[in-house]
């Protein structure tokens, strides 16, 4: 959590704050005053500021972290853009005696160095756990590092190469570390992504996972993405202007803050505070949420242009080079929308690749649906999501109840992943984990 | 002659591919308990910061009345960075160095007890008070610049030497300025974006600080330290305490577009510290598709 701090600060200015907030933790006091009544104001609250910190889970008092970069023999060649992601990097964090292994899979655009993964990397080895993060298959290292496309999106291809990746690191761990077992868990997509993979490896038994928690998984990877695309259109606008202009508020309003204060430099501390002051009503919380997934669309899109050669912003003829200014591609990937990426560059790919695939096949082959006998049969998979999460609608909310039956827990309230680190969560996903979970509270 | 060279350099290149499939690198371990009790102790703190923002910008300070920025006074989005390739460069140069030196050198020091590295880092802080104070002088900031004095004074003496940060416990928490600043103080802008070498985002502007403060702590020579033989060891130290405290880390975003987001930042980050050094003015209107900071 601290070593993203500094970084975390700065990216404010950018409006990133609200990427941070989602993925990292800005403990942040709920607020005073009259409840505002709204479930969803409620929630976008929460998705934003995430767990307050007189409600976080009691952590271990040191967590040791081991980074390995690992160089998958099956790498693609690397694009000269990308010359700094050629590896794989993940982080373990290993127990001294034998214990099982939980595989932590991160959220949406995230290298798992995020305040989420500290979180559950902080709980899970504090209950015994040797401790291994794997990237998002969304992440651009991991486009570059693992993936067989290079087009980041598709449930079950991404979640295919995730498995390789993680055998391929579980065999090569340091020989100290002793393994009994293995489960896997994971948050946003990535919870769905980890779900897939224990599929996948029930059929082909080579990392014998026991368990899988899905924390705030989506059902439809589409219907979920459609629903981002509409909360940037309608909380920050359609076109570049509409950037520009959430740029110019929250400068004006971060220099007038600062005009104000008694800070001499725009500090970490000084930021945390604006932050609070900044964003402030629903709009400005769908604003911050809507960005967040922009960013990461922005790094999808490209390295899936790029790789498919599908020209929408990068000539396939011309790629650009490592000293190449991006700033005008930049621009223009910002406007762009999921369902953009998803007509004109992941289903022409998809489409050349798979023979006999519709675009309708692909929007019902990126649903949880796909491993829907897996998840009522077999007692090993369990979700963890709230009623305000707001990349569910109610239907797919029903359909994950009925498909898992006892091994679903709903909470009331924390949008999305806003109730990550919360007691109650950790205490819920320990015994799911550990497979002593009674099934929800009545 | 050739051969004995084939002879040595073949296992080292098989033992370099063996090594670089996987290769492991300890952190820094994570502190979650203290951490979550410090985000619990900041809470509060946080939201008196929430309070005072909500009560509003004052529109007069004493000295005069406090114009408020507006969304139209923003600078553009772009930022002026004529010397783009050389510093795409030296950004990629400063990467390699980073992973390769300089970070694992700081991972090494990080290992060293807390408290050693406490007092190191308030000692190299206690020594940069001198130019803030001087500096402060320069920008007209009487009150900073007394606080500077008084806080090096204290730490000094009762913070021996300035291992110990005791000033803070007094209230008198650090506020660092320097050269840069006061250039800026001065109306100087910040002018085109440079990436320094081993040091990162600047501007030009910025760099030229960065060169007066270098030439006020030579020029000062507080205890002799900075102009003795053994000068280099001391700069070498204050980097690599530095760099311990940094937790950016190069690429860790894994993302292609690093050196725009890194410039687009670091700029407004200046650019809203000069609106607060020039509080009693508005920020002047740029000129249509100029970038920022020309």
């Amino acid at each position: 959590m601290r070593r993203a701090t500094t970084w975390r600060a700065v990216a404010l200015l950018l409006g990133l704050s609200a990427m941070l907030a989602v993925q990292a933790d800005e403990r942040l006091p709920p607020v005073q005053g009259p409840a505002t009544g709204l479930a969803d104001s409620a929630a976008l609250r929460a998705t934003v500021f995430g767990t307050p910190p007189d409600r976080l889970a009691p952590m271990p008092d040191v967590v040791p972290v081991t980074e390995i970069d690992v160089r998958l023999p099956w790498r693609r060649p690397v694009p000269d853009v990308y010359w700094f992601d050629s590896d794989l990097q993940v982080w373990l964090s290993a127990q001294p005696k034998p214990a099982p292994l939980a595989i932590i899979v991160a959220g949406t655009g995230s290298g798992g160095f995020s305040g989420s993964v500290s979180a559950l990397r902080g709980a899970l080895y504090g209950a015994g756990y040797h401790v291994l993060t794997m990237p998002s298959p969304t992440f651009p290292r991991f486009i570059v590092a693992a993936s067989s496309t290079g087009v980041a999106g598709d449930l079950y291809q991404d979640s295919q190469d995730l498995y390789a990746a993680m055998q391929y690191v579980v065999a090569h761990l340091p020989e100290h570390v002793q393994v009994t077992g293995v489960d896997v868990l994971g948050y946003s997509l990535g919870g769905a992504n980890a779900a897939v993979v224990k599929s996948i490896d029930a059929r082909e038994h080579k990392l014998g996972i026991r368990r899988a928690i899905m924390i705030n998984p989506p059902v439809s990877l589409f219907a979920s993405i459609s629903r981002l695309d509409k909360l940037f259109a309608q909380s920050i606008g359609r076109d570049e202007a509409g950037i520009e202009r959430l740029y110019q508020r929250l400068y004006a309003e971060l220099a007038n803050l600062y005009r104000a204060s008694e800070s001499v430099q725009i500090d970490e501390h000084f930021l945390l505070g604006a932050a609070a002051s900044v964003l402030r009503t629903d709009a400005e919380f769908s604003a911050a949420i809507a960005l967040t997934f922009r960013l990461a669309l922005v790094e999808m899109f490209f390295a899936g242009d790029l790789y498919a050669q599908t020209g929408v912003v990068v000539d396939p003829r011309h790629p650009p080079r490592a000293g190449d200014s991006l700033e005008e591609t930049q621009r223009v990937l910002r406007t762009k929308t999921f369902s953009e990426y998803f007509d004109k560059v992941f289903a022409p790919y998809y489409l050349a690749h798979r023979p006999g695939a519709t675009r309708e096949s692909l929007i019902a082959q990126n649903r949880l649906d796909i491993i829907a006998a897996d998840l009522s049969g077999d007692p090993g998979y369990y979700v963890q999501t709230n009623s305000d999460d707001l990349i569910l609608d109610a239907s797919e909310l029903a359909w994950l109840k009925r498909t898992l039956g006892t091994r679903i827990v709903v909470y009331d309230h924390g949008g999305h992943l806003g109730n990550l680190g919360e007691k109650q969560q950790i205490a819920d996903m320990l015994a799911m984990l550990g497979g002593r979970w009674p099934g929800p509270r009545p | 002659m050739k051969r004995l060279f084939v002879a040595l350099a073949f296992p080292l290149l098989l033992g370099a591919c063996a090594t670089q499939r996987l290769q492991t690198h300890a952190l820094p371990p994570e502190t979650p308990a203290a951490e979550n009790a410090a985000a619990a102790a900041r809470a509060s703190e946080l939201a008196e910061i929430e309070a005072a923002a909500k009560s509003q910008p004052k529109s007069d300070d004493g000295d005069g009345p406090v114009p408020t920025v507006t969304p139209a006074d923003a600078p553009p989005m772009r930022t002026y960075d004529p010397w783009e390739r050389l510093n795409r460069f030296t950004y990629r140069f400063n990467a390699r160095f980073d992973d390769a030196v300089f970070l694992p050198v700081a991972n090494g020091y990080r290992r060293l007890p807390s408290p050693v590295r406490t007092g190191v880092h308030n000692f190299f802080g206690n020594l940069a008070e001198v130019d803030s104070m001087i500096n402060f002088a320069l920008q007209g900031r009487l009150g900073f610049g007394a606080r500077s004095l008084g806080r090096f004074v204290i730490n000094t003496t009762i913070g021996i030497g300035g291992l110990f940060d005791v000033a803070s416990n007094l209230h008198l928490a650090p506020a660092a300025t320097g050269f840069g600043t006061t250039l800026a103080k001065w109306g100087v802008h910040p002018g085109p974006y440079l990436v320094l070498p081993f040091l990162g985002p600047s501007t030009l502007r910025d760099g030229f600080g960065l060169l007066g403060d270098f030439g006020t702590e030579y020029a000062v020579d507080l205890g002799g330290l900075y102009q003795s033989d053994n000068a280099w060891m001391l700069g070498v130290a204050n980097a690599i305490d530095q760099r311990a405290h940094v937790s950016f880390r190069y690429y860790q975003t894994g993302s292609p577009f690093e050196y725009e987001n890194v410039r687009f930042l670091y700029v407004r980050k200046r650019l809203l510290e000069d609106e607060g050094l020039h509080r009693h003015e508005l920020p002047e209107k740029p000129a249509p598709g100029e970038p920022a900071g020309k």
